[in-house]
């Protein structure tokens, strides 16, 4: 008689990596599988970056200093640093807000929700597994947008680099924070929730200074700028990798930006996951979790 | 069919697309919310720029009113946004809302369909566009109405023919390639970057200009900045330039249908229209 072999037993630890790494590969599988969203997306980012860049510019270039060949310098610094670092925040954050928070409708939409339900697959891994396709995706294309800047803007100042890539890790944790978050309402409020990520989106674009200095802002929208720790996050990042030009940072010291976003890093992943436990569980108490 | 019965079916499938979106007035507000927040970054960066942005930019494009010129771009592209996902787009909707072999099994021609699609999308896109302009102009306190406000609806009102048959041209793609989003998303921007929605078109090199100005889009938009700003017409007059847009009116509808219709009958021979 045969003898069955008896199944190794894996450590939870090694269990929960190896969903984690399946739903990963999963999610790049399918990125892979549409070339021309890939190659779009792309070109998409170019276009975007050309617009946004030589409407910017038009008040910058003259003939008279394009005849000379100098670079123009805005009141308060090098503009490639300014709208090239903020963009790349812009760039993570927006798809935070799609690809993690409202993609949970992705699994209801594709009746594949139920399946991860019923199995001993950790929930939680598919939110952080997507945070894999963002890191690999939306870094790609930043690099992308970044050198198209550089070459239709200007030189990008790059200090301090270390202190930039603890910065932007720090910002980063606490984007996908907000996407867990986003997930959570997404779960309770359904079809909205695309209305909302615009809304959040493009309130974000302002309010955070992506494109743009703070001080270009009226003192209303500042206000609430202050109020969002996302934006002193985007400030610290860019002042840091800019050098610390004079103005930079511009929302408050160095040292309080470089802690709220600590902070914020630190505080928003657990936080989005208890909240989006919570909602998961109010779902699956109210018979909602497979409808949408 | 008669001729009635086929405008009863465009206004059925018209009336049907703005019910739904009636449901969704969430929707309808951030139509309005997006131009204006577009149109608000370059002027931040205008207004963080130096001590005279409006001098330099008179210098660039013509008129130192660049609120007014950021917000006619944006609203513009709002126009072409929707004209692309609602009617490139419509195809691969009826596919995945489950209702095109439906479409298929009718006797009206589904060009009757997609009309009221087209003029809900014209409806939607003009509420849109008018209500960003306008409220984007109170909020940073600029005056609207200057200009020549009935030739700029003019232009908007003759663009729009051309503008959808383009996008008919774009469905064909579509219905070929398949990967609706990704080019959907990509010709959006491609034709704003064509059309100049926030600079002059003046500044490409002269391959990228041939090609901007075979954009009926691009005439649009230069048409409505030129009405009310005074940013000058291409050929220095607007009746060339508006004669220029009816050109386009004449030819590209019957061209966009033809495509369209050759590809739609090639896909159908294929793998068909259903595969998604």
């Amino acid at each position: 008689m045969e003898q069955i072999e008896k199944p190794q037993k894996q450590s939870h630890l090694t269990a929960e990596l190896s969903a984690f790494w399946a739903m990963a590969h999963k999610e790049l599988i399918i990125m892979a599988r549409y070339p021309v969203n890939f190659i779009a997306s792309f070109g998409q980012t170019f276009l975007i970056v050309a617009i946004f860049t030589l409407g910017g510019s038009m008040f910058f270039r003259t003939s008279a200093i394009s005849a000379s060949g100098s670079r123009v310098e805005t009141s308060t610094g090098n503009p490639s640093g300014v709208v090239v670092y903020g963009f790349i925040l812009f760039m993570f954050m927006s798809d935070t807000l799609w690809t993690i928070g409202y993609n949970i409708r992705n699994e209801q939409v594709q009746g594949t929700l139920e399946q991860l339900y019923l199995s001993p697959a950790s929930k939680f891994a598919s939110l952080i597994a997507r945070v894999t396709n963002t890191l690999v995706w939306t870094s790609l294309l930043s690099l992308t947008a970044a050198a198209l800047m550089t070459v239709m803007i200007g030189k990008l100042p790059v200090k301090n680099p270390w202190l930039g890539l603890y910065l932007l890790v720090m910002t980063l944790a606490g984007t996908f924070g907000i996407g867990f978050i986003f997930s959570a309402l997404t779960l309770r409020i359904k079809e909205t929730a695309q209305t909302v990520a615009n809304f959040l989106q493009f309130g974000l674009l302002v309010l955070c200074a992506n494109f743009f200095p703070f001080s270009a802002l009226p003192p209303s929208i500042l206000f609430l700028s202050r109020l969002i720790p996302l934006a002193y996050a985007v400030d610290a990042f860019r002042s840091t990798m800019m050098g610390f030009p004079a103005g930079f940072p511009e929302l408050a010291p160095f040292p309080i930006e470089l802690m709220i976003t600590t902070l914020f890093g630190l505080i928003m992943p657990p936080l989005g996951y208890i909240l989006y436990r919570r909602a998961e569980n109010y779902a699956r108490k109210h018979g909602s979790l497979s409808t949408y | 069919m008669a001729l009635r019965a086929n405008f009863s079916v465009l206004f059925a499938s018209f009336k049907m697309r703005l019910m739904t979106i009636t449901r969704y007035p969430g929707q309808l507000v951030m139509d309005i919310f997006i131009p204006i927040v577009f149109a608000y970054m370059p002027i931040l960066l205008g207004r963080a720029s130096g001590s005279n942005p409006a001098a330099v930019f008179a210098a660039n494009t013509g008129t130192s009113n660049y609120i007014a010129y950021m917000l006619i771009g944006s609203s513009v592209f709002t126009l072409v946004n929707f004209a692309f996902w609602h009617v490139a787009y419509w195809l691969r909707w009826e596919q995945e809302a489950g209702t095109l072999e439906a479409l298929y099994l009718v006797p009206t021609h589904r060009i009757w369909v997609v009309a009221g699609t087209a003029l809900y999308s014209c409806l939607r896109g003009m509420f849109s566009a008018l209500a960003a302009y306008v409220l984007g102009s109170i909020i940073f306190d600029v005056n609207p109405f200057q200009g020549e406000v009935l030739l700029a609806l003019v232009f908007i009102l003759v663009g729009l023919i051309p503008l959808y048959s383009l996008t008919l041209l774009y469905g064909a793609l579509i219905l070929k390639v398949k990967e609706a989003n990704a080019l959907v998303n990509l010709m959006q921007w491609g034709v704003s970057f064509f059309m100049g929605i926030f600079f002059p078109i003046a500044i490409f090199p002269p391959l990228l200009k041939v090609i901007a100005l075979l954009f009926p889009p691009t005439w649009m938009t230069n048409g409505v900045r030129s009405a009310l700003l005074g940013v000058g017409f291409f050929f220095k007059t607007w009746y060339l330039d508006l004669a220029v847009l009816w050109a386009f009116v004449l030819i590209t509808p019957f061209f966009g249908y033809w495509v369209f219709n050759r590809t739609e009958r090639s896909v159908r021979r294929n793998e068909g229209v259903g595969q998604f």
